[in-house]
């Protein structure tokens, strides 16, 4: 006797429906996975460059005064290296405020002193301003501390919202895959009927369907990841051939853990639809004797 | 030689204590069932159509529960069993139904196998076993055959096949030769039979075809108003002289 025909027979035209659905949502829910660890990855790498940072203003001093300065920095510690910019690098600072023509010789403009610190050092602006105060220079002291902080809100909200979709998507999949299940049930009530008549166990019954949606999240899964795969790595080369006016996107690559995200999607499709498939399934036998 | 399976203690395979039964709201269907079968009985149901014989037997094979009263099967109340117990009660009951029930994606072979794949048994365990019983219903031939191929008549020996394929304590069927023709009729009568003497099978057939009952000499139980009454000739001859006064006497 040849192979055991399944007992569930298989629904081609309702199975291929609910197979793209869940590829969709798997590949949506790739997506957005990849998407909220490339904002960390992303928010890591910006806020990292400035941390350690500091520009101090001297606005009441010449090119000596902001040496001194300068000397009184490096003295504090924590400071690893100062340096007093020159006017053509504050020219071209403030080249996007003021144009590429120069600055007015009238306009008074601050010494600027770049710091770089051990970023491990705390409180680092109040010492160095308070250091040069007591040296009776006045001085303010930028740690780009909120532009890092912006930075870090607005990623950490991308990060949030990228994994409120992979749940909503995740979920989504499972209400999808519970509705197909419930309509599957429903149109094989028959089997079920006589199965259960047979004697045969809720476990059992519910043992079909789940293997049947095991298989199918497990297969439309994979279909979704290699869709995101393809559509990642899209993005990768679309940034490296125009890489020099996609500046904002440095970090964007596919490393290990992202290939990790690929291969774990169709594995949680699969135990989704096997979960939402039991579920459904014992909650319906539980209606009948 | 084959020996019954009964439990020692099972004094009574089926009883049915002041049982009624109704859908929804509305009036009851059956009223005050009283019924037992004994172990290795073999008895009929008769009635009129819509008389509720086909509830009753739902009753017995655990498709229903009672809306009063209550259902024991081997000595065992069926109320207070859980879902696990009822399957194992269950496996114990071979049902033909009268509209069949097979599976159209299964074969002949597959559907009378089903029961076996439900208790987890190999297909190389059971395979003999199954073909020899097709093939004792005539249709030997006819195994991969899908139902939808099959004659009304050759659904339901594939369905009484599937029916007794796991040698069950208790066989209830429901109109089994309703679509056959006489000589394959006693020959399936003679299967129950055979069950029911060799096994200690308890058999209950519901029938409104009196040619059957002749055939046997067994209680005969006729629903009526919503009552379950026991006839108080027995099926046979008393059925014969009952339907052709010409014999009395």
């Amino acid at each position: 006797m040849a192979k055991e025909t399944p007992l569930l027979p298989v629904e081609d035209v309702r199975e291929a429906a609910l197979f793209f659905v869940v590829g969709a949502l798997c590949f949506l829910a790739a997506l957005a996975a990849l998407s909220a660890k490339s904002t960390y990855g992303a928010a890591k790498s910006w806020t990292a460059e400035v941390q350690g940072e500091l520009t101090v203003s001297l606005p009441d001093v010449d090119r000596r005064g902001a040496d001194e300065a300068r000397k009184i920095i490096e003295q504090t510690q924590g400071v690893r290296t100062a340096r007093v910019l020159s006017k053509d690098e504050i020219d071209a600072l403030l080249e996007p405020n003021f144009g590429s023509r120069g600055l007015p010789e009238s306009l008074p403009l601050p010494q600027l002193v770049a710091v770089e610190a051990d970023p491990a050092v705390p409180d680092m602006g109040p010492t160095i301003a308070r250091n040069l105060a007591e040296a009776g220079i006045a001085s303010a002291v930028d740690e780009h501390a909120d532009w890092a902080g912006d930075v870090r809100r607005v990623l950490g909200v991308a990060r949030l919202t990228a994994l409120i979709a992979v749940a909503l998507l995740a979920s989504t999949a499972v209400a999808v895959i519970a509705f197909a299940t419930h309509a599957a049930l429903l149109a094989r009530r028959d089997i079920v009927d006589v199965l259960h008549l047979a004697g045969a166990r809720d476990r059992f019954i519910a043992g079909l369907f789940e293997r049947r949606f095991w298989v199918l999240g497990l297969r439309a899964g994979a279909v979704g990841a290699l869709m995101a795969l393809g559509a990642s790595a899209l993005m990768i080369f679309t940034v490296q051939v125009h890489g020099s006016r996609a500046g904002l996107l440095p970090e964007l690559s596919l490393d290990f853990l992202d290939l990790v995200i690929l291969v774990v999607t169709p594995v949680i499709a699969g135990f989704a639809a096997r979960f939402a498939a039991r579920m459904t399934v014992i909650r319906a036998l539980k209606g009948m004797m | 030689m084959t020996y019954p399976r009964h439990d020692l203690f099972d004094d009574v395979a089926v009883r049915l204590d002041s049982v009624s039964l109704r859908y929804d709201t509305s009036e009851d269907i059956l009223s005050d069932i009283d019924l037992v079968l004994k172990p290795g009985s073999f008895s009929f149901l008769t009635g009129a159509s819509g008389a509720g014989k086909t509830s009753l037997l739902k009753l017995l094979y655990l498709a229903l529960k009672p809306s009063r009263g209550e259902v024991s099967l081997f000595g065992r109340s069926t109320s207070n069993l859980t879902r696990d117990q009822l399957s194992s009660l269950r496996r114990r009951v071979g049902v033909v139904f009268q509209e069949f029930r097979l599976l159209e994606h299964l074969s002949a072979y597959e559907n009378v196998a089903l029961p076996l794949r439900v208790l987890g048994r190999r297909e190389s365990d059971y395979r003999a076993d199954v073909e020899e019983l097709l093939t004792w219903v005539g249709l030997g031939q006819r195994l991969h055959a899908k139902p939808p191929t099959l004659s009304g008549g050759e659904q339901q020996r594939v369905a009484i096949a599937r029916a007794v394929v796991t040698q069950p304590d208790i066989l209830i069927a429901d109109e089994p030769t309703g679509n056959v023709d006489p000589e394959m009729g006693t020959r399936l009568m003679r299967l129950f039979l055979e069950l029911n003497k060799r096994r200690g099978t308890t058999v209950i057939i519901a029938t409104h075809d009196l040619g059957l009952v002749r055939q046997v000499e067994a209680p005969v139980y006729r629903l009526s108003n919503r009552l379950l009454v026991q006839d108080v000739e027995f099926g046979g001859e008393a059925a014969r002289r009952r339907t052709d006064p010409g014999l009395e006497g």
